[in-house]
């Protein structure tokens, strides 16, 4: 097995544990996390694909990919400490007031 | 720098709006609504008056017809978003109106640069500036539960979403080797990686989540119902126009020569929306969500557009995201003020509102008409023309589905248009008074609706001009 295909594994190994945790977890903290593994798998594709196909045009990528990541979970916090404040609680399974 | 001007002038508006927050004391803030609201419309006036169609920054961002009739869009959504949003804003948030249309105009800036994009990096970063600001301006009404909740619902979808497009745009640039659409577009008939294959499919189902497409729809119900109604109207109609922007510059452009391999994936996905969209919409009793599942359906539709794969094809689904803008953010307007009268979405509050405020119930019974497809208003063209375009496409079977839905679709639009009319209103119920912001949304809403289907020559001679320019 070469470098190349260890990192693609390793990176569908991550993205799979993201995808698991995101169904199973019932913590929003604990799927904010999950959802954090995918957008890291990501990260190790391009970085090894930038490597496969030389030229720096991957780990741009991957740079901007994990800025727009903590921009997006500084905003998911937000909305955890608004269901902190509003319910007493974190856990999503409690958020069911909007069903039909 | 002349492609770039509609996006920079957005940004200007942007920051001007911020500027002027920050200086302005906080009775007069009702003025940023004012002028984020002109500055749209001047901005959509300029669209027409100025030639500023080519590229930039080595073709990675394009100004083309498509990408102008998208802006198009985007701005009259945007303009007509503020314009609702003003005495709603005032009553519930009045310090924080600033933010409100700072967010409304950043989110906009986003889908405008992303109709434009034609690099995958690009992309994703206008990709993230329109969802983040939607993330927050769901849950803007921070002291209620359900916005929040629906929020938090939104953005868990959302944030998923991303990373599963992101996974899928990653595969695709380790397939080519290039983040630039065209060249992507040249090379992939060539490439016989599974890679690219597992790729396209990954990106579609992360683009179908934000579409809303089934059986990626959970979201949207929840969401609609939990937003404040301001904000709904635009909610419905911008990021979808945005999403289908992307789907036929990456579906029927870039990934062209695999479309054996994700015809099926999206064949079902359509076929799906059509047929889930409709037949939930049947039992909702909360107007907000009945709306929602109707968006889905019409999602449906505009997916039908996208599978012909022709010019003709795209030209209609552009029509309908024009036909749709103007019944949707109406529709959305009408429920905005009849839920500020009367404290509740439940469709009953809808009975007999031709006797508290007839011009109200007239509007309502126009945008219904219009989403039910009947004759003479906007929907009816936007559906026919759908359908036209994808029987030439050979799609004969899904015409068929089509229509067979669109009549569930009539009935339970119609429901709603005889209880206006018929039933006597709730004990107690006053007669609705709406202010002049709304009730110029309303008219131009409903003016649209009523001269799109009266004289759509003209609206389809320049969408189908819009996509011929691009497809071959």
């Amino acid at each position: 097995m070469n470098e190349i295909q260890f990192c693609l594994l390793l990176a569908v190994a991550l993205f799979s544990i993201g995808i698991y945790g995101l169904l199973t977890r019932r913590n929003a903290i604990g799927i904010l996390l999950s959802i954090e593994l995918m957008a890291n798998a990501v990260n190790i594709n391009l970085v090894a694909f930038s490597r496969v196909h030389g030229g720096a045009a991957g780990q741009v990528f991957a740079l901007f990919a994990i800025a727009l990541t903590v921009a997006e979970v500084a905003i998911g916090l937000g909305l955890v400490i608004l269901m902190a404040r509003t319910r007493k609680s974190i856990n999503v399974d409690e958020a069911r007031d909007l069903h039909g | 720098m002349q492609p770039l001007l509609i996006d920079l002038s957005i940004a200007a508006l942007a920051l001007l709006v911020f500027v002027a927050d920050l200086l302005m004391p906080s009775e007069e803030k009702r003025g940023l609504g004012h002028l984020a609201s002109a500055g749209l419309v001047l901005i959509l006036l300029l669209t027409f008056v100025l030639d500023m169609q080519g590229d930039a920054f080595g073709g990675a961002y394009v100004l083309d017809p498509l990408a102008l009739w998208f802006k198009r869009v985007f701005l009259l959504a945007g303009a007509l978003a503020a314009l609702i949003a003003l005495d709603p804003a005032e009553q519930a948030f009045a310090r924080r109106q600033g933010e409100y249309y700072l967010l409304l105009l950043l989110s906009l800036l986003g889908m405008s640069i992303l109709s434009s994009a034609r690099e995958l990096l690009l992309i994703v970063v206008s990709f993230e500036l329109m969802s983040l600001p939607l993330y927050v301006l769901t849950a803007f009404t921070k002291s209620s539960k359900l916005s929040g909740e629906g929020a938090l619902k939104f953005y868990l979808v959302g944030a998923t979403s991303l990373a599963i497009t992101l996974f899928g745009l990653s595969l695709v640039f380790g397939a080519t080797g290039t983040t630039m659409l065209p060249e992507i577009a040249a090379n992939a008939g060539a490439i016989r990686s599974p890679l690219l294959v597992l790729g396209v499919l990954t990106t579609l189902a992360g683009l179908a989540f934000k579409i809303g497409a089934v059986p990626f729809h959970m979201w949207v119900p929840d969401t609609y119902e939990g937003a404040a109604t301001p904000f709904v109207g635009f909610l419905a109609v911008a990021p979808k126009a945005a999403g289908f922007a992307l789907l036929v510059r990456l579906y029927l452009v870039a990934f062209a020569p695999l479309s054996v391999r994700f015809q099926p994936a999206l064949l079902a996905l359509c076929v799906l929306t059509l047929v889930v969209g409709n037949v939930l919409a049947l039992t909702q009793t909360n107007i907000k969500r009945l709306l929602a599942y109707s968006g889905i359906a019409q999602i449906g539709y505009m997916m039908v557009g996208l599978l012909a794969q022709t010019g003709e094809g795209v030209g209609m689904l552009l029509f309908y995201l024009a036909a749709y803008l103007f019944t949707n953010v109406g529709a959305f307007a009408v429920v905005c003020a009849v839920g500020a009268a009367s404290g509740s979405d439940d469709i009953r509050a809808y009975r007999g509102l031709s006797r508290r405020n007839p011009a109200l119930a007239l509007a309502m019974l126009v945008f219904l008409l219009s989403l039910g497809g009947i004759p003479f208003v906007a929907g009816f063209w936007a559906k026919m023309g759908i359908f036209i375009a994808a029987w030439h496409a050979g799609l004969h079977w899904l015409v068929l589905l089509g229509a067979g839905l669109a009549v569930v679709g009539v009935y339970y639009y119609l429901r709603i248009a005889r209880s206006l009319y018929l039933d006597d209103p709730e004990e107690g119920a006053q007669p609705i008074t709406i202010g002049a912001p709304l009730r110029l949304a309303l008219i131009v809403c409903g003016t649209a609706v009523v001269l799109i289907g009266i004289w759509p020559r003209p609206w389809f001679d320049t969408a189908l001009d819009a996509a011929k320019s691009f497809l071959h």
